[in-house]
């Protein structure tokens, strides 16, 4: 395994679920929950015939940014392109427990200090949504994320990570907006049904999935920043990401719950004025809806480099 | 079709060197590639190995890249079980040996 340091540099989308993990916190700080050796594999597949992994394609741990603990939940995009089965999915909620105990604990042990020490859930998305071998047990997990999620509302930060090569798609595109703040870099895309079975179900009309420009003009960094689906764009390395979340540690719990894209009536509203405005504005393409927020040159957004696009973004307006 | 459990054990080279490490993982199971984990076990310099794979009838050629891996690390005392996912002879050669790399660096350090 190379050097923290070195990990910093490297690219966020090229990296393993681990590597992701293990840097994402601070140096020498993380522990593996559930590790390779525990294996720890489905009981589904290979019945069906299919190869397992001893993590079942998800990474969870804690680590440490500064005083926080912070429980890192990371999706391994190569194993079945990051599907959640059974066991992938009670790791994924496992963490989340943890980290409710954790917060308890914190507050008992610190009753004058405990903010400055609360816990944060960290996910890296990596992920095409259910593990359609071991579907029912899939999407169980997904509704038990979200559950967690809930759970975790007013006490624990959520924050969610997309820039891996898989994106977050299918059911964990529903999980990553329900969380309290996305981080994104360029290169990540976020979105529901998958661009290859949108073209095979409405036709090639409708979305051309072989058309990669569209797929990221519709599902990317840049656009999602802009629409505030992302909290914040990143440069695409492990260090940028770690920056940001440990950013966003520094931040009141209110300010992180301000960056939230669902989960109040308010919130709720906001999403229906988008839908009135698209509606109204008969929007052909992304960049029609660039425009329409103030970005004079919506066409160019596609190619500029990330200083120049982060200074000159023109994002949705917030109520 | 089930998943396909083999399993093999390889007496070590004279001049063996034991595995060091309690254990060490390295692999992603992806289209094409396998994951490895090493385990240290005390079995009289004997390395055994358990591949979990869903390709059948290539027996004969997991145990002669196996082989190979042994003989040409010298490696001893050494329990290995490997995730594999369609990987070709040469990638799980490859892929031996990286973690067997990998695993001394991390001792190193």
């Amino acid at each position: 395994m190379r050097k923290w340091e070195e990990m910093q540099e490297r690219s966020f989308y090229e990296s393993t679920a681990r590597e992701r993990a293990i840097n994402l916190v601070d140096k020498g700080t993380f522990t593996e929950l559930l590790a390779p050796i525990d294996k720890m594999t489905s009981p589904h597949l290979p019945i069906l015939g299919e190869a397992v992994s001893f993590d079942d394609g998800v990474v969870t741990g804690v680590g440490k940014i500064g005083k926080r603990p912070v429980f890192v939940i990371s999706q391994e995009g190569r194993f079945i392109g990051g599907a959640v089965g059974e066991v992938h999915g009670a790791k994924m909620v496992a963490t989340f427990r943890l980290a409710q105990q954790s917060y308890e604990k914190i507050k008992e042990k610190y009753p004058n200090d405990y903010e400055s020490r609360i816990p944060a859930v960290v996910i890296s998305f990596e992920t095409g949504g259910v593990r359609l071998h071991e579907a029912n047990a899939g999407l169980l997990a997904h509704a038990e994320v979200m559950e967690q999620i809930q759970h975790c509302r007013g006490k624990i930060p959520v924050i969610g990570l997309v820039g891996s090569k898989v994106g977050c798609f299918g059911g964990m595109g529903f999980v990553v907006v329900a969380t309290d703040m996305v981080i994104m870099s360029d290169r990540g895309r976020i979105g529901l049904t998958g661009p290859e079975v949108i073209e095979e179900a409405m036709g090639k009309k409708e979305f051309d999935a072989s058309d990669k420009s569209l797929i990221y003009r519709i599902t990317g960094g840049k656009h999602k920043y802009i629409m505030r689906d992302a909290a914040y764009l990143v440069k695409d390395t492990i260090g940028d990401f770690h920056k940001q979340v440990a950013e966003a540690l520094k931040m009141s719990y209110d300010e992180v719950q301000s960056h939230r894209c669902i989960g109040s009536l308010k919130l709720v509203e906001e999403q229906l004025e988008l839908v009135k405005i698209a509606a109204e504005n008969n929007f052909k393409d992304a960049t029609d809806v660039w425009a329409y927020f103030g970005n004079k040159k919506s066409d160019q957004i596609q190619d500029q480099f990330y200083d120049e696009f982060i200074r000159e973004a023109k994002r949705r307006p917030r109520r | 079709m089930a998943l396909q459990e083999l399993n093999f054990s390889f007496k070590p080279e004279k001049n063996f060197t034991s595995f060091a490490p309690e254990w060490f993982h390295s692999g992603v199971v992806g289209s094409g590639d396998m994951e490895v984990l090493m385990e240290h076990k005390k079995q009289d310099g004997k390395v055994t190995v358990k591949v979990v794979t869903p390709v059948t009838g290539f027996d004969q050629v997991w145990e002669k890249v196996l082989a190979k891996f042994v003989a040409e690390t010298k490696i001893g005392n050494l329990h290995m079980e490997i995730n594999d996912n369609n990987a070709t002879p040469f990638i799980v050669h490859m892929r031996l040996k990286q973690a067997l790399f990998e695993a001394k660096g991390d001792v190193e350090s």
